[in-house]
């Protein structure tokens, strides 16, 4: 600024110097006046320049100022890389909870826990004493079961569940609560097995071991009833192979202290030998017999070497009517299931095919004076008792059509013949219709007309039944409720 | 005898080649995948060290697969499970892991490869109370019909491999490249293709929508499903009808899984044009890969616009 300062003065000087003329007095006044003012003139310029270029430089940082808020919002924030590296570790974290959040397990909690409830309305045209039901005639309702389920893992080697089932007793109405299942299954057996332990429904047929509620019908097929007892329940040990195979080839092997609906032991207290274990196994395969359309087929046998006497000494009758006591039970059973799955469409449409036949060969002990009877005098042998073998029959087969996402229907024929005496049979057709809201909300309606032949005795009876069958919380049967 | 040694010789160099060739040819990776976008993006990544097998052909629900047994022996001798993930294949695929008995994928193993990692989802609802219809708890699972989300299930399933058989990596890698290259061209032809989407309202059978939708600025009115898994209720027609003409919806998508008869009788209602998309490729003829189906996809939207 000081060089600009003398470089004006001089050129002020200079330009006064050149336009004088003469040296006189007037002049020489005039001349100082005229420098006095050029000087003050140069003065007052110079200040509004400067000020001119402070106002231009403080114009100058408040853009950069913008420029540099723009790029980077905050003052105190990070360099450009340091942020990049913050928004990939926020990324990271939303990911963290993004996995944390998916569960294994269906339920809400782990364990996961489930309620299923049934209730049966029905009507029935005869009493229990003509029927041989547990039910009686007329008008009925009946909460069925109520059944908890909680499922979960052990630890990395295996997974347990619990089903505890609450249901009315047939005859009282008093509710009875039972452990139907409590099971432990390893999950990390090597050469593709799983093994099995607890109570739990041995693999024996196709529905032997499905729950009520989960049956294509509103009751279980009689042949199951008469020859298994009911759910396939044991408390015992079972071994499933996968076979490593191109074909799919399922073999299971079990052992247990009851199967189905073994009464309770005649004699609890007395020392118990292997052979009075139930054994028992199924080997099933499937094919795909086009995209559509498939067959799963299986073989099953239950053999109890000695019942211990189920169902009691003598207290079972030839047919002859002559007392006998199971001493050996055997069962045989032979099952298919032909099924349209629509690959599009298998959620409106479907229809399946089911068929199982059972052999029951059991053998009994015949005491035709009934002296073995604990309730007679002296009881023991009197050397009329013999050994007998009775083979009967039992059969199951439905058809059921879905043709709507909720609606289904379908026809059951039973027929089985009595494991103690062939001739007397029974008969039932069962068209049924199921009307499913949604996956865990189901009313179903079926009528039954059930015929006895002649040596049964009992007469044809009707019955219509509507269940009403419901789900809360996690439920899953897993793999052989496919 | 000369000749003789000279032809064991010949016999035993054949043999060494033969059997070091055997050993050297390695077996291929067993690959098992849901559903038919993840068993295309496997080939393209994996090339000729996989062998792909996807348990949906295509023209199934992704949530309804039907459990054959005859999956089995393939998941057994699996060396990766490539699922979509959300909750997606819930109804089929944990029974079928417990039955196949293959510890390598089961959940939380390597082998097991849930390709939605790194992908946030839409439309997690607040409430896995059933009364909201058979809800997904982690949230949307059809990403894959946004072909930029679609960019990350193919690095998952590349990082999976290189994580498995890193021998493989830079094959792996290199494929990924290549296909991901192939799929950005692609997807900016989609995008300029679909600008004439934008603002477009439409409904569809089931939620499939919503990653397709905000890709491409449509404007996703509702479902013709009261809620998901739920079939439609008389009332919840005459609703979404109203809503439809109210808001001039030019567009119903139907899914070829769900019958035709309510979503051409709203569409019949409403003036608006009825639509056949698939949700993953082999849904409809001609879309055998992603990038045809999201060809497909594209320019069926496109066309029921011009109409």
């Amino acid at each position: 600024m000081k060089a600009l300062t003398r470089f004006g003065l001089a050129f002020a000087l200079s330009a006064v110097a050149i336009s004088v003329p003469a040296q006189e007095t007037g002049e020489v006044q005039q001349l100082h006046q005229q420098l006095q003012e050029m000087k003050e003139n140069f003065e007052r310029v110079q200040k509004e320049q400067r000020a001119q270029i402070e106002a231009l430089q403080k114009q100058l940082d408040a853009l950069q100022r913008q420029q540099q808020a723009a790029v980077t919002p905050a003052t105190s924030a990070p360099p450009a890389t340091a942020t990049a590296e913050q928004v990939q570790q926020l990324q990271d974290k939303v990911n963290e909870v993004v996995e944390a959040q998916k569960k294994i397990l269906p339920g809400e909690f782990n364990p996961a826990i489930g309620v299923v409830g049934e209730t049966i309305f029905s009507y029935h045209s005869r009493g229990a004493d003509q029927t041989g039901s547990d039910r009686p005639g007329g008008f009925d309702a009946f909460q069925r079961s109520v059944e908890l389920n909680v499922s979960g893992s052990v630890d990395p080697f295996a997974k347990a569940w619990v089903v505890a089932n609450a249901s009315a007793d047939a005859q009282s109405g008093e509710a009875n609560f039972g452990i139907e299942e409590a099971a432990l299954e390893t999950t990390s057996l090597p050469a593709n097995l799983t093994l099995t332990a607890g109570r739990f429904f041995g693999e024996f047929g196709r529905l032997g071991y499905i729950h009520d509620h989960e049956l294509p019908f509103v009751n279980r097929p009689l042949a199951l009833d008469e020859y298994i007892g009911g759910e396939s329940r044991t408390d015992g040990l079972q071994l499933n192979w996968l076979p490593p195979l191109n074909q799919f080839v399922s073999l299971t092997v079990g052992v247990g202290d009851s199967f189905g609906g073994d009464s309770p032991l005649a004699n609890p207290g007395n020392y118990r030998v292997f052979s009075e274990a139930n054994f028992w196994g199924r080997l099933s395969t499937y094919f795909d017999l086009t995209p559509d359309w498939q067959l799963e087929a299986g073989v099953s046998g239950l053999w109890n070497p000695n019942t211990d006497d189920r169902g009691g000494v003598n207290a079972l009758t030839a047919a002859n009517g002559d007392p006998m006591t199971e001493h050996e039970r055997r069962l045989a059973g032979l099952d298919f299931k032909v099924s349209y799955v629509p690959l599009r469409n298998n959620e409106f449409r479907s229809l399946t095919w089911g068929t199982e036949l059972l052999y029951s060969d059991n053998r009994y002990l015949v005491d035709p004076d009934n002296s073995l009877n604990p309730a007679s005098p002296v009881p023991g042998l009197t050397g009329d008792e013999f050994n007998a073998g009775v083979g009967s029959l039992g059969l199951y087969s439905y058809v059921t059509y879905k043709w709507h996402r909720q609606w289904s229907g379908g026809f059951l024929f039973d027929w089985v013949q009595d494991p103690q005496n062939h001739d007397n049979q029974a008969f039932a057709y069962s068209p049924y219709l199921t009307w499913a809201l949604s996956h865990w909300n189901q009313l179903r309606l079926q009528y039954t007309h059930t015929d006895h032949s002649a040596a049964s005795g009992l007469p044809a009876d009707d019955a219509v039944y509507l269940q009403w069958a419901w789900i809360i919380g996690a439920h899953s049967h897993g793999w052989t409720q496919r | 005898m000369k000749m003789k040694c000279l032809r064991s010789l010949v016999w035993a160099a054949v043999a060494a080649v033969t059997l070091t060739g055997w050993s050297a040819q390695a077996a291929p990776i067993r690959i098992v995948t849901t559903l038919t976008d993840l068993a295309d993006f496997a080939r393209n990544v994996g090339g000729d060290h996989v062998e792909v097998f996807s348990l949906a052909t295509g023209i199934e629900d992704t949530h309804g697969v039907p459990m054959k047994p005859s999956f089995l022996p393939r998941l057994n001798r699996a060396d990766l499970l490539l699922l979509i993930g959300f909750g997606c294949e819930h109804a089929f695929l944990p029974a079928l892991i417990e039955a196949s008995k293959n510890p390598r994928i089961e959940y939380g193993h390597p082998g097991y490869v849930d390709c939605s990692q790194g992908i946030d989802p839409v439309g997690v609802p607040k409430s896995t109370d059933h009364s909201q219809g058979d809800v997904h708890p982690y949230g949307n699972p059809h990403y894959l019909l946004d072909p930029v989300l679609a960019r990350t299930a193919v690095s998952n399933i590349c990082a999976a491999l290189v994580q498995n058989f890193p021998q493989y990596a830079a094959d792996f890698t290199r494929n990924r490249d290549a296909y991901l290259a192939q799929l950005d061209a692609k997807i900016a032809a989609w995008e300029q293709a679909a600008a004439v989407l934008k603002g477009v309202k439409f409904v569809s059978y089931h939620e499939h929508w919503p990653y397709f939708a905000k890709r491409f600025g449509l404007d996703y009115i509702g479902t013709i499903e009261l809620k998901p898994g739920i079939d439609p209720t008389p009332r919840h027609i005459e609703e979404l009808v109203n809503e439809m003409k109210a808001q001039h919806v030019p567009i119903v998508v139907r899914e070829p899984q769900f019958p035709e008869k309510v979503p051409a009788l709203i569409a019949k209602q409403t003036g608006a044009t009825l639509v056949k998309l698939p949700i993953m490729p082999g849904g409809v003829p001609h879309t055998g890969t992603y990038i045809e189906m999201m060809d497909y996809l594209i320019r069926t939207m496109v066309g029921a616009v011009a109409k």
